[in-house]
């Protein structure tokens, strides 16, 4: 009675999927929606997110397979839904569909009042959010693919670099010489935009 | 610290701010039975390796006896003296009497 009310783990489920019953994943869908949702909100804009959210977990089924039990699911999720990210702003990126709309007096002024008063309240009065994201948005949008994805995991979210190099598969070394790089093409970007 | 950096230190951490602050997108039931549905259709997970991939390994296994052969077959055709130019010229001044270049093309 007690272990048909306890939930089967991760490793039960997957095994269950590589069996042959794709029902199985609605668990695995239910357990890290929120989590992928999470992901996917902070890289992707919010109009596509329900859609990236859904190529997330397409692919991660397609990928179960090749899953090593040794490592945790987690884990193994949040690296398929960055790269899935990256990807979709590398095509982004290839295919020019970003908007590049140039900021407006408004930015400028909602700026210039906020760093002349630099109160909480002031930040997180209604309004002041959105016109934050707007003016990183449009800083993001000056770099490359790359550069974006390294800049916020890194730079915004405050990771490792070795946890970003797990997460989007590349050498430390190497999301180590571009963290460098895209951080001072950013610093260019936004002094620019202070000193205007 | 210059006032230049102090300000871009500033603007920084509101980004920062903005950027952890995104609210998160909720997603209803009927999104759920998107993604299954795209996921019943994909059919069941294949727990071999695929054919592609297998084909991938053989290729891979076979370069250097591909690169063998090649370096095998150039040697036997400057052994051999496989010049077909050469061989139609060398003929056409020998026979020149019964062979015109109208015969030649």
């Amino acid at each position: 009675m007690r272990n048909q009310l306890t939930k089967p783990s991760d490793a039960e489920i997957i095994r269950r999927i590589i069996d042959g019953d794709a029902n199985s994943f609605e668990h695995l869908l239910k357990r890290y929606q929120d989590y992928v949702l999470r992901i996917v909100t902070k890289h992707i804009p919010y109009n596509e997110v329900e859609e990236m959210a859904q190529e997330v977990f397409v692919r991660t089924y397609q990928a179960l397979p090749g899953f090593k039990q040794e490592g945790s699911f987690r884990q193994w999720l949040s690296a398929i839904a960055v790269r899935t990210c990256y990807d979709f702003w590398r095509k982004r990126y290839r295919s020019r569909e970003l908007p590049m709309s140039d900021l407006t007096d408004s930015h400028q002024s909602w700026l210039e009042n906020t760093l002349s008063n630099q109160s909480d309240k002031s930040f997180h009065e209604k309004g002041r959010e959105k016109e934050a994201r707007e003016l990183l948005d449009w800083a993001l949008s000056k770099l490359s693919a790359r550069d974006r994805m390294v800049i916020e995991l890194v730079y915004l979210e405050g990771l490792s670099v070795k946890e970003a190099a797990g997460l989007l598969g590349w050498s430390v070394s190497n999301v180590k010489v571009r963290s460098f790089r895209s951080r001072k093409k950013l610093e260019t970007l936004l002094k620019g935009v202070i000193s205007a | 610290m210059k006032p230049l950096q102090r300000k871009y230190e500033a603007l920084k951490k509101i980004l920062q701010e903005a950027y952890l602050g995104k609210e998160n997108a909720e997603v209803g039931e009927q999104w759920q039975l998107h993604v299954m549905r795209r996921i019943r259709n994909l059919g069941p997970v294949q727990s071999g390796p695929s054919f592609f991939m297998l084909f991938e390994q053989f290729v891979w296994r076979l370069t250097p006896a591909t690169c063998l052969l090649i370096i095998v077959g150039a040697i036997i055709f400057l052994k051999l003296g496989f010049f077909p130019d050469y061989d139609v010229l060398t003929l056409f001044i020998n026979n020149a009497e019964e062979l015109s270049l109208a015969q030649l093309f």
